[in-house]
């Protein structure tokens, strides 16, 4: 209760600080070239010790190493992320400047919202609505699923193939490993198995590196970006048609970033899906289903007209035979 | 007083027939899920997909009934049209199709025991057994277990070859389900035909 109303102070006073004087925008330009070189030279301190290779030989002695271990970066991740070309001091403030670096510098490190106020208070609506709200609303945060030093948005991504991976390692992560979900659940709450409860679900596996958790875990009201409010399996969608048919759900959600540039390609219906993934009922070729049809149509016409002929020719010698 | 006589065993006859119903589920599933609409649904998606799947798998075992039936009774042997004279055959059956049938003449080349078939029936159903149905069998197993199928082909999911193969295929099959039931009507009584698929005995 408490967590949900100090959340929505804090994002009204997020949404105050916009209206003021922003020191920070998500939609600010990006740096100048000569920018860029400073910021990427003032992270690579930070990547002295924050890496692989810092971790393999600490540049300074007496770092506590496990604690490192976990507050590793990936240079070339970060990079292409979209939080890539920021420095790491616009997020870790004060107290991050120095090594070793100050007790409380955790309090003033930057929230999403400072930044992102907007989409927070828009995603906030949907996230309250949540499975995740509903039972750990104490302490899931943007954070839980969204690394900022990883995460690139779907659109920027393009390739279904890379969000989908992307996107689907954040639920798996801790959906499919009975430690990380242990770590967040509440007590007592055991990990329901990922492959079971989704048995229903034919080729499962390849379902997952075709198309995401959220595909059928979200609703769709939210035209602007996919939703945040996860739901559990008695809201989730289970109909196989509201992918596999010709108007696909898949066109507003995985592909909806492609969907206008590349429809109708080849000749297909839902031409943008086939590059990624042959989808039963939503990629099929009218031209060639209007072939078939017709040719399934004639045949059916053939023989009853050819039946008929013979009923009618029958008829005829029979009242022949009678005169 | 009528003849009869005896042309096919049970094993063919019971293949035959499983062999039908199979192909008549899979044909309503198959064009439910092609043709899948969540507001017109002819059988609803993942039941059609459950039920194509059992189909489809009895359909490839009873295909190996069949070729292995054949080889042992030697029965493959009525399905390969002999010389001489094919095509003139050809041509009699298909002006009888044409012509013939409608002035009431008989039937030019009747099931024998000897020879079950047609020149026209054989050359089909040799062409059906041997080369549409295993390319649909083929690749309806490719869709059961999509791992095997290429990744990627020209650019597109390397699903897509398999899948127009196996819909053109099965289009053909239907199109011939339809000329066969059809044809079934032509033997000296509408209903000749089919009691001799179901009893074995031809009655003329």
């Amino acid at each position: 209760m408490f967590s949900k109303i100090s959340r929505k102070l804090r994002g009204a006073l997020a949404l105050l600080a916009l209206m003021a004087a922003p020191l920070a925008f998500a939609d600010e330009p990006p740096p100048s070239p000569e920018e860029l070189v400073k910021i990427q030279a003032a992270n690579g301190k930070c990547l002295t010790c924050h890496s692989e290779a810092g971790l393999k030989k600490p540049p300074k002695e007496g770092l506590d190493l496990k604690k490192l271990r976990s507050h590793l970066v990936h240079l070339d991740t970060y990079t292409a992320s979209d939080h890539g070309q920021m420095a790491c001091t616009k997020c870790h403030g004060d107290g991050y400047d120095e090594h070793p670096h100050e007790a409380d510098a955790k309090d003033s490190l930057s929230e999403c919202q400072d930044c992102h106020a907007r989409k927070a208070m828009r995603i906030e609506r949907q996230f309250d609505k949540s499975v995740h709200a509903e039972n750990l609303s104490e302490t899931f945060t943007c954070v839980t699923c969204h690394d900022a030093h990883s995460m690139t948005l779907a659109a920027k991504l393009r390739d279904p193939h890379k969000i989908v991976a992307q996107d689907n390692k954040i639920c798996l992560d801790c959906h499919d490993s009975d430690l990380a979900f242990a770590k967040m659940a509440p007590d007592k709450k055991k990990r329901p198995p990922i492959d079971d409860i989704h048995d229903w679900l034919p080729n499962t596996r390849l379902h997952w590196k075709a198309v995401r958790c959220i595909e059928c875990h979200t609703p769709t009201e939210d035209k602007l970006s996919l939703s945040h409010e996860i739901q559990n399996k008695d809201k989730a969608e289970k109909k196989c048609a509201t992918c596999h048919s010709a108007n696909s759900s898949l066109n507003a959600r995985l592909y909806r970033h492609l969907a206008t540039e590349e429809q109708n390609k080849y000749g297909f219906l839902n031409s943008v899906i086939l590059s990624n993934s042959y989808v039963v009922g939503a990629t099929r070729s009218p031209t060639l289903d209007m072939i078939l049809i017709g040719l399934f149509v004639a045949t059916l016409a053939g023989v009853i007209g050819h039946g008929l002929v013979r009923v009618i020719m029958t008829r005829l010698r029979r009242s022949k035979n009678h005169d | 007083m009528t003849n009869r006589v005896y042309i096919l065993h049970l094993w063919i006859r019971l293949w035959h027939w499983g062999n039908a119903l199979a192909i008549i589920a899979l044909s309503i599933t198959g064009i439910s899920l092609h043709f899948s609409d969540p507001n017109l649904p002819l059988v609803e998606f993942s039941l059609a997909a459950r039920i194509h799947n059992v189909a489809g798998v009895i359909l490839a075992g009873l295909w190996v009934v069949f070729v292995t039936g054949n080889i042992v009774t030697g029965n493959w042997w009525q399905y390969i049209p002999k010389p001489p004279g094919i095509i003139k055959r050809c041509l009699t059956q298909m002006k009888y199709y044409g012509s013939g049938i409608f002035k009431g003449e008989p039937e030019p080349y009747p099931p024998t025991p000897e020879v079950n078939f047609n020149v026209l029936q054989a050359l089909t159903y040799w062409s059906i057994m041997y080369m549409v149905l295993p390319v649909v069998i083929l690749t309806g197993l490719v869709f059961l277990y999509p791992q095997f199928a290429p990744d990627k082909l020209f650019g597109l999911d390397g699903l897509l070859p398999i899948a127009m193969l196996h819909y053109i295929g099965a289009a053909v099959i239907l199109l011939f389900m339809v000329s066969h039931i059809y044809l079934g009507t032509v033997g000296p009584k509408v209903s000749s035909l089919f009691k001799m698929m179901l009893t074995g005995w031809y009655e003329h």
